[in-house]
């Protein structure tokens, strides 16, 4: 004869301590649980309204500059630096943590436009409209520098005076070299005073430069001829170049995948290239209403952040077409630049208010030391509204920004011209031979040419 | 030089000249016409043939071409130098300038003056006329150049590749001097070997094209290293960063791994730890020790259960006096204080006196079984059970149970003095019941009722021991409780059949229509079984086998009785069942549920049909029987009983009237009552109803309309009328086009439910290409609830794993590993390692480790 009964071991449900959590035993069973996907979709619909009621991305403001921010430079060795520099001249070393001044740099006469601290965080090189490149020693954090509110001043290590103002400058990953945009490309070496390589292709003059962070002697610069221009350091010679139909203000090399760049344009859009095969962007990230001035990769290489003159910082995603996110706030003004931080927790953006802003990279993330469960908790929430943030509701929600309302209006006027020329084409493709008229897909569309 | 240079210049103008002639077809043409026309002077002849002798290709009369012949002045001037050199210089080539002059020559004619006012020229400076003849005519060119002349300046001559030096203009000043031979070999030599040749270097613009065409391939070759890496990256789950980054001490041991002793007394300590020669001295004395202290492994463990015995036996004891001690129970205490005495009593009595107490005992018990006093025997009791009273009165039914009870008690087997001969008598009994299984049916009740009687007296609660305690004391009493209760009833019913006498049972047989009831009577019987079956699991005193040695013994017979003893009879039934069958688990449950369902015998019947047609045949009882067993022989025992007691009941129950109906017949009487198609299409109305909404009946409000009798007559508006026709002719039209308006047997709901709309997308999103794929990324749940705890970490994981406060450095460069693969999948393995890391010695470690591995 063969008995059922329900043996339950002591040890399987009793806790070591007191403090343990009770174990609890769950039949997983499908069948004894047909709502599960009811209780999943209703648990994503939670998540993403927490989010938005958690969304609290701006951290604080850094105020001190007397000029709009130009530039900024991430210490890339240490995490709580940022260094800025303004119109008026000034850079500073900035606590994040605490959010003040650490130090001065004062020498330059007229605007900075470059700024840039080598990999190993102890040079600084600044360059500007005073056709001059300094070299700062910057200082060792120490826990005395963030107490102590006295700001002192440091002197240039090294100044080097040029034939031309600059307009940025970018230091090589893990070498000695950095290189300045300006009349033309240069190269210089730390202990040189004057450039040991200078690339011109074409007269007009580079207006970004940066270095690859993957292949340190591969560069990308961006002129105001609408070029984009790659050069390889060790041919001393270019590579490719790409004229398109506007400027580029800048560009960022992606941390993680390195052949590949994306290119902040003046007509408000960021075209990811792939160094390999420029004549086609592999994606347009469209949103700003107004050029995008700087942008800046994520180190995780998974999303970079834009800083615009429509006065908002967006965040997007590496292969999306559009924003995951707009920072903007009443008295922010236009943005210059903007910084990713070497953890890929925080955004920071300058902008002609004088101020440099500090935001979340995760609009609701929380802060501080979290707990295994509460961390396992934030992970399914996470995970449960990816998985249904295709269902209606939980789109509307996620998707849901409010946006200042230039922006929106403009958003409406560029929204209405997109349709009125779409609406055109059709109908001049509708009324012509067919195989006439081909529009070039949307990725090619600003790329006038590769030139040879 | 420069002379010469320009001399040989000109003579390869003239080569040029005449060799370009017969490419051209105007030419031609022009040639034809020269022949007409008579030749001017013999100048020309003699340059013709002069030209003939230098020339070894080809030569043909051609006439002054047109840019020269200067008829007009559509061509651009050029200058000639040639007229520098000195008159007498003897080089036959100069005959191209002279084909100059002759063509000069004819122009001379027209413009007199001009030659005159060249003569006068000539006449002063003594200089060829030809020199002041351009001049004249043309206007003057001057070639001013800006810079020096350089290789990125070249002359006018160089830019259209005229007047290229050769290496026989410079060979031919020195011809004929010595060595000249030589050189002339070398040279040739050197013209052969094409490969020296150093070709004029590019100009800049096409030589940096050409280098950033080499570049480009460079570059990209560059790129194109890391796409393993990328690609492994994208295709990546979750890609983590800084997993090995370890944030600092996290346990003290690991703090104390890295402690340095820094104050005097700490590097003493430190000195002393480390010390060589204490380590050996301790290492030599400490063994010996060691082996005087040796303890056999046998001793060792009888040690250790020992120590674990009364360790168990304090706490239990523990235990069982704190609960104890926590009784405030009065009654209890006083039980337990007489319990004690009696003990105390039973020790202190002397032997003998126990034996005579066992004695006076016996003798009650034989007492009681010969006279049988108290087994309902009495008048009263005879006369209480004839007339039914003791079903009726629960009064009397109790007076007569505890008359059962003390002959129960009297007439038990006894645990005392003769304890051996009690049992083997026991045993004859059994031999002997088992011999007279077909005996008669009083014979077989008083045995059953004998030993329902003992089991009810043997459910004592023991004194000492684990089942004394208290909550096992209670189960066992309240399973005494119902287990003597339903012996109680067994025995009633016992008492009523021997009462009612062998006639009557015979009749009862054939009344009652056996198992063929349905229904009822099978429902009630399923609960109790399975209470039963419940108290079963718990008690494992023999009682339960008692009982059912009973039932075995005369199962018929209490099968055959009135609908409550049936109850305990089917009871038994699946006890026995449940006990006999071999292989329980499924046979039993499957059996039970068909007796349950009331069907079990039907199913009996079709399983052996030779059963059935025994029972058809209306064979006696006891040859069916006999028939069974030789035929059954190798089936299992309990198959054959139970299909024995199935013949039983229906031998008995089943006459010529009964006929066992089909399998459809029994469904269409099952289901007699209700008519589903009527329902449904009842239910089907309706929700056609609740969809398509029937039109309301244009109504006029009370008051209008109504006023005068024309109104009255005239009725509803026509616009009304119109409107509901429409709307009826809708609905009609509406009904005719949904899905289920052919399908009489469906339902189909065309109604959209909003809330499950929600749960739907309008379109398929976009990384997906087909409606399954996304629909079977949904289907899965991921949360805790519904996923072991091993899972629900990588089901939940995000994409991206990194830890605040971290710097994340660019992508270094890997090689790709045709191993890595094992890597991707244990991500969190290799995490878990990674902290590992920090000690030195963990370090070591692990580089043991995968050196064994390498090795291995």
């Amino acid at each position: 004869m063969k008995i059922k009964t329900l043996s339950r071991s002591v040890d399987e449900y009793t806790r070591e301590r007191s403090q343990d959590l009770q174990r609890v035993f769950h039949n997983f069973d499908p069948s004894l649980r047909p709502m599960e996907k009811a209780v999943e979709y209703k648990r994503a619909l939670t998540a993403a309204k927490l989010e938005k009621i958690f969304a609290r991305p701006f951290v604080g403001a850094m105020d001190g500059h007397r000029d709009g921010v130009s530039c900024m430079a991430k210490n890339p060795n240490y995490l709580k630096g940022i260094f800025s520099a303004s119109m008026d001249g000034d850079i500073r070393l900035w606590d994040i943590s605490s959010r003040r001044t650490v130090c001065q740099f004062p020498g330059h006469q007229g605007a900075v436009r470059g700024l840039t601290v080598s990999t190993d965080g102890n040079v600084l090189v600044s360059c500007g409209t005073d056709c001059t490149v300094r070299l700062w020693k910057v200082p060792r954090p120490t826990l005395e520098d963030s107490s102590v509110s006295s700001e002192n001043f440091i002197e240039p290590a090294a100044e080097y005076v040029w034939k031309n103002a600059f307009w940025a400058v970018d230091h090589q990953f893990e070498g000695d070299l950095f290189a300045t945009a300006g009349a033309q490309l240069e190269i210089w070496n730390h202990n040189r005073a004057s450039p040991v390589q200078s690339f011109q292709w074409g007269t007009d003059s580079v207006i970004s430069v940066r270095f690859n962070p993957g292949e340190p002697d591969i560069l990308a610069t961006s002129a105001s001829d609408r070029s984009i221009t790659i050069y390889d350091l060790r041919m001393s010679s270019a590579a490719r170049r790409i004229i398109m139909m506007t400027k580029t203000n800048s560009i960022a090399w992606n941390p993680m995948e390195p052949m590949n760049l994306t290119a902040a344009n003046e007509d408000g859009s960021c075209y990811s290239f792939d160094g390999r095969k420029m004549d086609e962007a592999k994606c347009v990230h469209k949103d700003h209403v107004s050029a995008v001035m700087d942008i800046d990769f994520s180190p995780t290489g998974r999303e970079f952040v834009t800083g615009s003159y429509d006065r908002s910082v967006r965040i997007f995603p590496y292969n999306g077409g559009h924003s995951r996110e707009i920072y903007h706030t009443k008295r922010m003004q236009r943005v210059f630049c903007v910084k990713y931080s070497c953890d890929a927790t925080y955004v920071l953006s300058g902008s002609d208010d004088t101020n440099l802003r500090l935001w979340k990279a995760k609009a609701s993330e929380q802060l501080g030391v979290i707990l295994p469960r509460e961390q396992k908790k934030h992970e399914y929430n996470e995970a449960v509204k990816n998985r249904y943030k295709h269902l209606p509701e939980v789109k509307r929600i996620v998707r849901h920004r409010h946006l200042p309302k230039p922006i929106y209006k403009a958003l409406g006027i560029i929204r209405t011209v997109n349709d009125s020329k779409r609406r055109k084409e059709d109908r001049r493709r509708a009324h012509s031979a067919p195989g006439t008229i081909v529009t070039k897909p949307l990725r090619q569309r600003r790329i006038i040419k590769e030139v040879e | 030089m420069v002379g010469e240079k320009r001399r040989s210049t000109s003579k390869n103008l003239a080569k040029n000249k005449k060799r370009k002639g017969p490419h051209l077809p105007n030419s031609i043409l022009k040639t034809i016409a020269n022949e007409k026309r008579p030749l001017n002077s013999d100048e020309e002849d003699d340059e013709i043939d002069s030209d003939d002798a230098n020339v070894d290709l080809y030569e043909y009369e051609e006439g002054v071409p047109e840019e020269e012949s200067r008829k007009n002045n559509r061509y651009d001037p050029v200058v000639n130098y040639d007229y520098e050199l000195p008159e007498d210089f003897e080089d036959e080539n100069v005959e191209s300038d002279d084909d100059d002059e002759g063509g000069n020559s004819d122009n001379e004619e027209g413009e007199g003056d001009v030659v005159r006012h060249t003569r006068m020229l000539q006449a002063v400076t003594g200089m060829p006329s030809a020199a002041f003849d351009g001049e004249s005519k043309r206007k003057p060119v001057l070639f001013t150049e800006a810079y020096p002349e350089s290789e990125f300046n070249p002359t006018r001559d160089v830019l259209e590749g005229k007047g290229l030096l050769t290496i026989d203009d410079f060979m031919a000043p020195i011809e004929g001097k010595p060595g000249f031979n030589d050189l002339q070999k070398r040279i040739s030599r050197m013209q052969k070997d094409t490969q020296a040749v150093v070709h004029a270097p590019l100009p800049k613009p096409e030589r940096e094209r050409l280098e950033r065409k080499a570049v480009k391939g460079l570059v990209d070759k560059e790129f194109n290293k890391w796409v393993h890496m990328v690609k492994r990256n994208r295709e990546a789950p979750t890609v983590y960063f800084n997993q090995n980054v370890s944030l600092g001490y996290s346990t003290v041991g690991a703090i104390a791994s890295e402690f340095q002793p820094r104050t005097d007394f700490e590097k003493k300590m430190a000195s002393v730890l480390n010390d060589n020669e204490l380590g050996e001295a301790h290492d030599e004395d400490g063994a010996k020790l060691l082996e005087l202290n040796e303890v056999s492994v046998e001793d060792h463990i009888k040690y250790r259960d020992h120590i674990a015995k009364m360790r168990s036996l304090l706490f239990r004891h523990e235990l069982k006096s704190k609960r104890i001690k926590k009784i405030k129970s009065k009654t209890y205490h006083r039980l337990k204080g007489k319990d004690l005495k009696k003990s105390a009593m039973g020790a202190l009595m002397d032997p003998e006196m126990a034996k005579e107490e066992a004695m006076k005992q016996e003798a009650r018990r034989v007492e009681e079984r010969m006279t049988l006093k108290h087994k309902n025997t009495g008048k009263w009791a005879k006369r209480m059970i004839s007339r039914g009273l003791n079903v009726k009165y629960d009064g009397t039914r109790a007076a007569i149970s505890e008359q059962l009870q003390i002959n129960a008690t009297l007439s038990r087997k006894m645990n005392s003095t003769n304890d051996g001969s009690s049992s083997d008598e026991s045993d004859d009994e059994e031999e002997l019941n088992d011999g007279s299984d077909q005996d008669t049916p009083s014979k077989l009740i008083a045995k059953a009722r004998e030993k329902t009687l003992k089991t009810v007296e043997d459910d004592e609660v023991p004194n000492s021991g684990l089942l004394s305690l208290p909550f096992m004391a209670r189960a066992m009493k309240k399973k005494n409780e119902e287990a003597i209760e339903e012996a109680k009833r067994a025995l009633e019913e016992y008492e009523e059949w021997e009462n009612s006498g062998g006639e009557e049972n015979s009749k009862k047989t054939a009344d009652v229509s056996g198992r063929r009831v349905f229904g009822a009577t099978a429902k009630v019987e399923a609960p109790k079984e399975s209470r039963k079956d419940s108290d079963n699991f718990y008690d494992n005193s023999d009682s339960d086998n008692d009982m059912e040695g009973i039932e075995n013994n005369d199962l018929r017979a209490v099968r055959d009785t009135a609908s409550p003893v049936r109850n305990t009879g089917a009871i038994t039934e699946t006890e026995k069942f449940d006990d006999d069958i071999e292989n329980p688990a499924s046979k039993t449950t499957f059996d039970v549920a068909l007796f349950a369902s009331g069907s079990w015998k039907k199913m009996k019947g079709c399983q052996n049909a030779e059963t059935k047609k025994k029972t058809k045949k209306h064979v006696p009882y006891s040859k069916s029987q006999d028939k069974k067993e030789s035929r059954d022989e190798e089936s299992e025992d309990s198959e054959s009983e139970a299909e024995q007691m199935v013949d039983g009941i229906l031998t008995s129950a089943s006459k010529e009237t009964y006929e066992i109906p089909s399998q459809a017949e029994l469904i269409q009487r099952a289901f007699a009552g209700d008519d589903v198609v009527d329902e449904f299409e009842k239910e089907k109305q309706e929700v056609l109803n609740q969809e398509v909404p029937e039109p309301e009946k244009p109504v006029l409000v009370p008051g209008w309309g109504q006023w005068t009798n024309i109104q009255k007559k005239r009725g509803l508006p026509s616009w009304m009328v119109r409107e509901h026709e429409d709307a009826k002719k809708k609905r009609t039209l509406d009904l005719k086009t949904r899905k289920d308006a052919r399908l009489r047997h469906v339902i189909i709901s065309e109604k959209v439910d909003k809330k499950a709309e929600k749960l739907h997308t309008t379109t398929l999103p976009f990384p997906y290409t087909s409606k399954e794929v996304f629909e079977h990324s949904m289907r899965m749940p991921i949360g805790p609830e519904f996923n072991p705890a091993t899972i629900v970490g990588s089901l939940n994981r995000p994409e991206v794993v990194k830890k605040a406060g971290v710097i994340i450095k660019p992508l270094k460069f890997e090689e790709a590993n045709p191993n890595e693969k094992v890597d991707d999948e244990h991500p969190r393995s290799n995490q878990k390692q990674n902290p590992k890391k920090g000690g030195k010695t963990g370090k070591g470690q692990r580089k043991g480790k995968s050196k064994q591995k390498t090795k291995a």
